[in-house]
């Protein structure tokens, strides 16, 4: 087998020192990142890239380190939902309808026990999946010319508006918006300046990572002023974590079928983690129907959205290496880090430098079991975490952002833009239109641009070839089966509710 | 994501979403007329407007059905709410443009003080804090990550 040798590689670059220990801080990190309400883990991703820069670190141990982060938040953000009733992140959200309850009813521990072997189970069912289907895709998309491409960004962009977020309208403005915005600059091809209107400071576009830190961070600051009361939080008492293994082995069957939905909502490109989540816990309530005792703390509610997210969240990383297409916001970051590395994750990636590719998925099972410990024995300390105050986790929040950005470019005109897509960001939510699209706009609009230019000029101007291929109009044709798919469920889950 | 039930806070975006559809119209327009006024290269089939352009037109057709059926939005700030936002934004601003000239140090404890107490702290924790704040991102950055922050004007090391 040609994969087992390519782990066995791969284990022997996770196992060195150093990335061991990247991946250890970056599973309790992102634990802690994700519990904290308010700080999912596309922020907690995006705050550390600027510091990863001024570590110096190879691509590879910066892959480990914020990937571990990105696994560390899945887990992390059931707890604050199970405890608090706030989701830690979005993709939690699902976690607080019957891991709230539970709580409640004095089971606090068992629930956060059982979620943390559901979520593990979840990661280790995606990982093994991203191991077996992350090859297959790169040795069908090595035929992908650039018209080929392009579709699969129509794919990507079509699959953004999910099932569930409130308007496919609003999603599909929001990835224009982001395309348009990612235009401005100089254009690398004929070196003409676009929509810069004489600032010399957009000359090189904008900066990916100032906008993220503003569309996320600042905007998020921004909704919490909105009500300073945050009454003091209850302590609820805990409970052992132990019985949580026991009803894990009585969920079983929960947890396996909702990892596998949740790996396949996290492989379809633009989907992500959150309708990962969605996907289990509503599936799951209709498969159990009477039998199941949803949303007044059934465990089966807490293993489902958990398992299916961490899955997801695993899933979500398969295009993102294999194509170069992030699943999620949070994947859309990691391809940004990748990106100004110099590295371009797809086909390619796999060819020429396996060893960054099997150590990253080496280091995702190690740090999987990490967090397991991490997560169930430890689970009382990150508890505690949650009652620092807001008035102190915000302005800690916009000041890392503020030293991050800065010291990107050591220039304060991103200050101010970071501060103008904080307000653009806040602006959007209370429009109801989703930030993640105009992220992943903004990202890829210049690898979508020149794939087209590229068909284009193989084709003398002939717009006919981005259509004229078999893959490319499989892939279209996916694409608006999804969204038909969207609008169908959508509307079934409306009638029932 | 937006779970049905959980929507305590919306509201009917009339015209919350008709504004914002004019902008954006406004805007693809902008960019559709604009984008002609970039030169086409010796050689190419299509030239540096022509993706703008390709983006342009679905955004103002979306924009203009957002006009037209506009949805739901989430409720808007208050008075009180939004005289803190625009209080913080201000003194984020502020705080961007005295970062260089007046070093991190003192910048950001005015800043990080203020900023504890806009999201609702007394005073005296906000004091605390904002010291504690700053002079631990400092130490973070300067020391265990070798970032060069701003210094203090007449002081370096």
């Amino acid at each position: 087998m040609d994969i087992l040798t390519f782990l066995a590689q791969g284990f022997a670059v996770a196992l060195e020192p150093q990335h061991l220990f990247l991946a250890l801080i970056g599973c309790a990190l992102g634990t802690l990142i994700g519990a904290l309400p308010g700080l999912g883990p596309v922020n907690g991703v995006a705050l550390m890239i600027p510091l990863t820069f001024n570590f110096g670190l190879t691509p590879t141990a910066a892959l480990i380190l914020l990937v571990s982060i990105y696994y560390g938040c899945m887990y992390g953000g059931r707890i604050s939902s199970i405890l608090l009733n706030i989701p830690g992140d979005e993709p939690a959200m699902m976690t607080t309808l019957d891991g709230y309850p539970m709580a409640l009813k004095g089971r606090g521990g068992e629930a956060l026990g059982l979620s943390g072997v559901a979520s593990f189970i979840g990661a280790t069912v995606a990982t093994i999946g991203l191991t077996l289907f992350a090859p297959l895709l790169v040795g069908f998309a090595i035929r992908f010319g650039p018209a080929e491409y392009f579709a699969l960004f129509v794919l990507a962009f079509a699959t953004i508006g999910g099932v569930t977020s409130g308007s496919l309208t609003k999603s599909f403005i929001a990835a224009c918006l982001g395309l348009l915005l990612g235009t401005v600059g100089i254009d690398a091809v004929s070196s003409v300046p676009r929509y810069t209107f004489g600032w010399f400071e957009l000359y090189d576009g904008i900066d990916f990572i100032v906008a993220l830190v503003g569309l996320f961070a600042i905007s998020e600051c921004l909704v919490f002023l909105e009500d300073t009361r945050h009454g003091s939080k209850p302590t609820m008492k805990l409970g052992s974590a132990i019985p949580g293994m026991r009803s894990a082995w009585q969920c079983s069957p929960t947890i396996a079928r909702s990892s596998l939905i949740g790996f396949i909502a996290g492989v379809l490109p633009g989907a992500g983690a959150a309708l990962g989540s969605f996907l289990s816990y509503t599936l799951e309530k209709r498969w159990l129907g009477r039998r199941g005792d949803f949303g007044r703390g059934d465990p089966r509610g807490v293993a489902a959205p958990e398992a299916g997210n961490n899955a997801a969240a695993g899933g979500a990383l398969i295009p993102m290496l294999s194509l170069g297409i992030p699943g999620s916001g949070t994947t859309a970051v990691l391809l940004a880090l990748l990106l100004s590395m110099n590295i371009t994750p797809g086909p390619l990636l796999f060819a020429q430098q396996p060893e960054m590719v099997w150590g990253l998925v080496a280091a995702l099972f190690i740090g999987n079991v990490m967090l397991l410990v991490l997560n169930i024995p430890l689970v009382g300390f990150f508890a505690k975490v949650l009652q620092a105050p807001g008035w102190f986790l915000m302005p800690m929040v916009v000041m890392v952002a503020f030293v991050g950005v800065y010291s990107l470019s050591n220039s304060a005109f991103d200050l101010y833009l970071m501060l103008a897509f904080g307000v653009l960001g806040y602006v959007l939510r209370k429009l109801e239109i989703p930030t993640v699209p105009v992220v992943l706009g903004l990202l890829l609009g210049g690898q979508m641009e020149y794939n087209m230019r590229r068909a284009m000029s193989i084709s003398g101007g002939d717009w006919s070839i981005l259509w004229n291929s078999g893959i490319s109009i499989g892939i279209y044709a996916f694409a608006i089966t999804l969204i038909v798919a969207g609008l169908v469920f959508g509307w079934m889950v409306k009638q029932r509710m | 994501m937006h779970e049905p039930g959980m929507d305590a806070g919306r509201i009917p975006g009339v015209i919350g979403d008709r504004i914002a559809g004019v902008v954006l119209a406004v805007l693809a327009a902008g960019a559709w007329w604009h984008s002609h006024s970039f030169a086409t290269g010796f050689m190419q089939p299509v030239g540096p407007g022509a993706f703008p352009r390709l983006v342009s037109v679905p955004l103002g057709l979306l924009a203009l059905y957002l006009i037209l059926r506009p949805g739901f939005n989430q409720r808007w700030p208050h008075r009180a709410a939004l005289l803190r936002q625009v209080g913080a934004l201000l003194l984020l601003g502020g705080y961007a443009v005295f970062l260089e000239p007046w070093g991190f140090l003192p910048a950001s404890l005015v800043t990080v003080i203020v900023l504890v107490r806009l999201f609702g702290a007394p005073w005296k924790p906000s004091l605390a804090s904002g010291t504690i704040l700053t002079v631990g991102l400092y130490a973070l950055f300067e020391f265990a990550l070798g970032m060069p922050l701003p210094n203090m004007p007449g002081l370096s090391w």
